[in-house]
């Protein structure tokens, strides 16, 4: 795949829950090595439009597609060209954190997987608690252990919510570090964050939720309150 | 009137300005920087406020009842429920009971009607293990059970206000543990009876058994109680095995004894004298286990408290939404932080391989979850053996689905949330048919190891010839693992979905059949069995669940797209009439924008 080509495509998303409509006509286009981060206020539709990306929510409307392929969560392809990091993701709780790591690495057929296990397991800082089980791992090294999920297997998206959220702050700091090298590297990214820093160091594109359609739009909301 | 130490505010040094240093692009670095400014921001606010010192004075000590009473009358004063509705509820309850109570009756009759053909002195003798086998089995869930829980158990609430208090524990706690031991001698002395009364037992030994049964459960919670005090738990774990492996052990003994491998001539009365023995020792046992018990209730930790308290509050919750799955979840991720650590095992196949290899190795890492399958495979051979062959097929592939669930864990966790199933490049059907693969081995073994007791074996059973008997035990096999993994796979209640008008109340569509998940496909494979239909019945039914648990019938799925169909055939419909139907956003909803592009 050359580093100019779609990676993701989303056209016209849709969302909304009864009569409250979260999302309503939402158009990005994600290019291999391109990085874009969602920002804007709680509420604003964020993980929800990163939810509908990654299949974890149905849209009411709208086109997604991944690598050129409508999304269709049961894709094996897909799921192997789509990292997540958002908050649905489960541990097994009697598999230590490297055996997870581990699992996802001989999965995705990686081709040293103990090579790739361990460098991630350095990186994240998760080395001394490789044997210990999920349920007793604090909230911030669960939290890297779901990042190191996401790194330790091939991918060509990369969808965070909110990564940076119970790291500390050598944790963001990596975090930005490693994401803004995998972007250069080719990889696409979507983001939701609210860490300037993430957001300054990663981003090549910022899109604010929320905010107005254009100019227009909003002078006539000033006008209207 | 105490005393309030009020600590002052010393003068703050006005915040310096931080040193110019050229502007790093580092991201820590700029974390750091920042996190800098905002503490000499803070330093330099004024102390919010003094704090209480140590010095409060003569405290009177707590009188314990008074709390209780206390506590008591806040509850009493905060009761949302009215007199009628609380005898509106009783009605129900006794209503309830009286029902369940008479289909109990009904069915005990039932059994006893088809065990009146055991009339043989080998027969009658492996009758009389089944109380002996229901005591050994009450102790050994008595004391698992209380070492889950504690058994004597603390909210988090009361851990947090009045475990910390200068307290005597023990009077707080007392009634409590004479709670459990009374509803554990009353349940476990009704279990006792229904099994004695359902195998046809006489009223004497029902008796007998039922109250040595209750007494000696009772006897093993107190001990565990005095356990807790001490804050030991390997004495209770190795109680449970020995208590567990003994069951096993007069199971065996039951259906060798029928079959006429072992002869224990077991009579009427040595059974009664047994029974008397059991209930006297259970008896002293309870009352050297209430003494330790109670001696040591002021030394119960807080911690083993308020765990058992989480526990108790996390299972109720499951269980008030009739939600097993849950409440097992529960229980296995408690296991987990117990546990806390493992050696961790690395290497194996690449691909689609990988999820049966570590369902292979977890396997080896609990290894008791074999017994379960080991007890499931002596269940067809004592139901035949008790002169009940016709139940044989039910009753052994609901005991297989029961042993079959732990060793689908990693199908539960794949299934319960999509996140973990998304990470892994195979699509449902792989991965279900992946992690089915060792339980349906597990289930091929238990086919072998029960086809006698699906055979005319024994000349207790009315049963089949061999041919029909391999039929029937893979059958069987097979309706006991696709129960399981029925089971495991179902989604959990969507509490948000509209909910049904029931006389119960509103129900969520769907919970009811839930409940009975697993059991559904158990019965209707093992059905056409028992009413003697050919085997090719149960087959077909068998291979149609079979493909549906793989998610081929998600009807959920299904649903979804034919929606998107219709609204696409109805968008069509709009644009042909020269219209739109696309829905409008409602006002002030969140149009974005594109606000930088950089780079």
């Amino acid at each position: 795949m050359s580093k100019r080509d779609v990676v993701l495509s989303v056209k016209g998303l849709g969302r909304s829950y009864g009569p409250a409509v979260i999302v309503s006509g939402f158009d990005l286009m994600v290019r291999a090595g391109e990085a874009v981060a969602l920002t804007g206020r709680n509420g604003s539709g964020k993980s929800t439009v990163l939810r509908c990306l990654v299949g974890a929510d149905t849209a009411d409307e709208g086109e997604i597609e991944i690598c050129g392929r409508p999304l269709d969560e049961d894709d094996v392809e897909q799921r192997r060209d789509l990292a997540t990091v958002i908050d649905d993701l489960d541990f097994f709780p009697d598999l230590s954190v490297v055996e997870h790591l581990d699992l996802f690495a001989r999965a995705h057929g990686v081709p040293d997987p103990d090579e790739m296990v361990d460098e991630v397991l350095d990186q994240l800082q998760l080395i001394p608690q490789s044997g210990q089980l999920p349920g007793t791992l604090s909230s911030g090294q669960k939290r890297r252990l779901a990042l190191a999920s996401a790194f330790v297997r091939p991918r060509k998206l990369l969808v965070l919510d909110e990564p940076e959220q119970r790291l500390d702050v050598e944790g963001v700091a990596w975090l930005a570090r490693r994401l803004k090298a995998e972007r250069e590297a080719g990889l696409a990214i979507v983001f939701a964050s609210h860490e300037p820093v993430l957001v300054e160091t990663v981003a090549t594109r910022i899109v604010e939720m929320g905010a107005p359609a254009d100019p227009a739009d909003a002078d006539a909301q000033f006008e209207d309150q | 009137m105490s005393k309030r130490r009020v600590r002052r505010s010393k003068p703050k040094p006005p915040p310096q300005a931080p040193a110019a240093t050229a502007p790093s692009e580092d991201p820590l670095e700029i974390l750091r920087a920042r996190a800098r400014k905002q503490a000499q921001e803070l330093d330099a606010l004024p102390d919010p406020a003094g704090f209480v010192g140590d010095d409060e004075g003569d405290v009177e000590e707590p009188y314990e009842p008074e709390l209780i009473d206390l506590m008591k009358g806040w509850r009493h004063g905060r009761a949302t429920r009215r007199l009628s509705e609380a005898l509106s509820d009783g009605y129900v309850a006794v209503f309830s009971l009286l029902v369940v109570g008479a289909m109990l009756v009904n069915a005990v009759i039932s059994a006893q009607r088809l065990v009146s053909a055991c009339e043989t002195a080998q027969c009658l003798s492996a009758r009389a293990l089944v109380p002996i086998a229901t005591l050994l089995a009450a102790l050994a869930l008595a004391l698992a059970v209380s070492r889950l829980f504690g058994p004597v158990v603390a909210s988090a609430a009361e851990g947090f206000w009045l475990m910390s208090a200068p307290i005597r524990r023990g009077r707080l706690l007392g009634g409590r543990l004479v709670t459990v031991l009374v509803a554990t001698f009353f349940g476990s002395a009704a279990l006792s009876a229904l099994l004695a009364l359902a195998s046809g037992s006489d009223w004497w030994s029902v008796g007998l058994w039922a109250l040595g049964t209750g007494l000696g459960a009772t006897a093993m919670v107190a001990i565990a109680a005095a356990e807790q005090g001490l804050d030991r738990r390997t004495p209770t774990r190795v109680a449970v095995a020995v208590f567990g492996a003994a069951t096993v052990a007069v199971l065996l003994a039951l259906v060798a004894q029928s079959v006429g491998w072992l002869h224990l001539g077991l009579t009427p009365d040595l059974t009664h004298r047994i029974g008397l023995a059991v209930a006297v020792g259970g008896f002293v046992a309870l009352v050297v286990g209430v003494v330790f018990a109670w001696r040591r209730l002021n030394r119960i930790r807080r911690v083993r408290l308020t765990s058992g308290g989480a526990l108790v509050a996390g299972l109720s919750g499951a269980m008030s939404a009739l939600d097993l799955g849950l409440a097992r979840d529960i229980l296995i991720e408690r296991a987990a932080i117990e546990r806390g650590h493992v050696r961790s095992v690395r290497g194996g196949p690449t691909g689609r391989k990988v999820l049966t290899d570590r369902a292979r190795k977890q396997l080896l890492r609990h290894p008791q979850r074999l017994i379960g399958v080991a007890v499931s495979v002596v269940v067809p051979h004592a139901i035949s053996a008790l002169g009940l062959p016709v139940l044989a097929p039910v009753v052994g592939a609901l005991a297989l689905f029961i042993a079959l669930v732990p060793t689908l864990g990693e199908l539960r966790v794949l299934t319960r949330t999509n996140g973990l199933a998304r990470t892994l490049p195979l699509t449902t059907a792989q991965q279900r048919m992946a992690l089915m693969i060792v339980p349906a081995v597990l289930a091929g073994i238990w086919a072998v190891l029960t086809v006698p007791a699906f055979a005319d074996w024994g000349g207790v059973a009315r049963g089949h010839n061999w041919f029909d008997a391999v039929q029937v035990a893979v059958l069987t096999a097979a309706a006991g693992l696709l129960g399981a993994v029925r089971w495991v796979v179902a989604k959990p209640i969507n509490w948000n979905a509209p909910m049904v008008a029931t006389a119960s109340g509103a129900l969520p569509s769907g919970m009811l059949t839930y409940v009975v998940r697993g059991v559904d496909m158990v019965v209707l494979i093992t059905a056409p069995m028992v009413f003697g239909l050919p085997p090719v019945i149960s087959f077909a039914i068998a291979v149609i669940v079979y493909i549906a648990m793989l998610g081929y019938f998600d009807i959920e799925k299904l649903q979804k797209k034919q929606a998107q169909q219709m609204e696409l055939a109805q968008q069509a419909k709009s644009q042909a009439r020269g219209g739109s139907s696309a829905p409008k956003p409602a006002p002030g909803a969140n149009p974005q924008r594109r606000k930088k592009q950089r780079r």
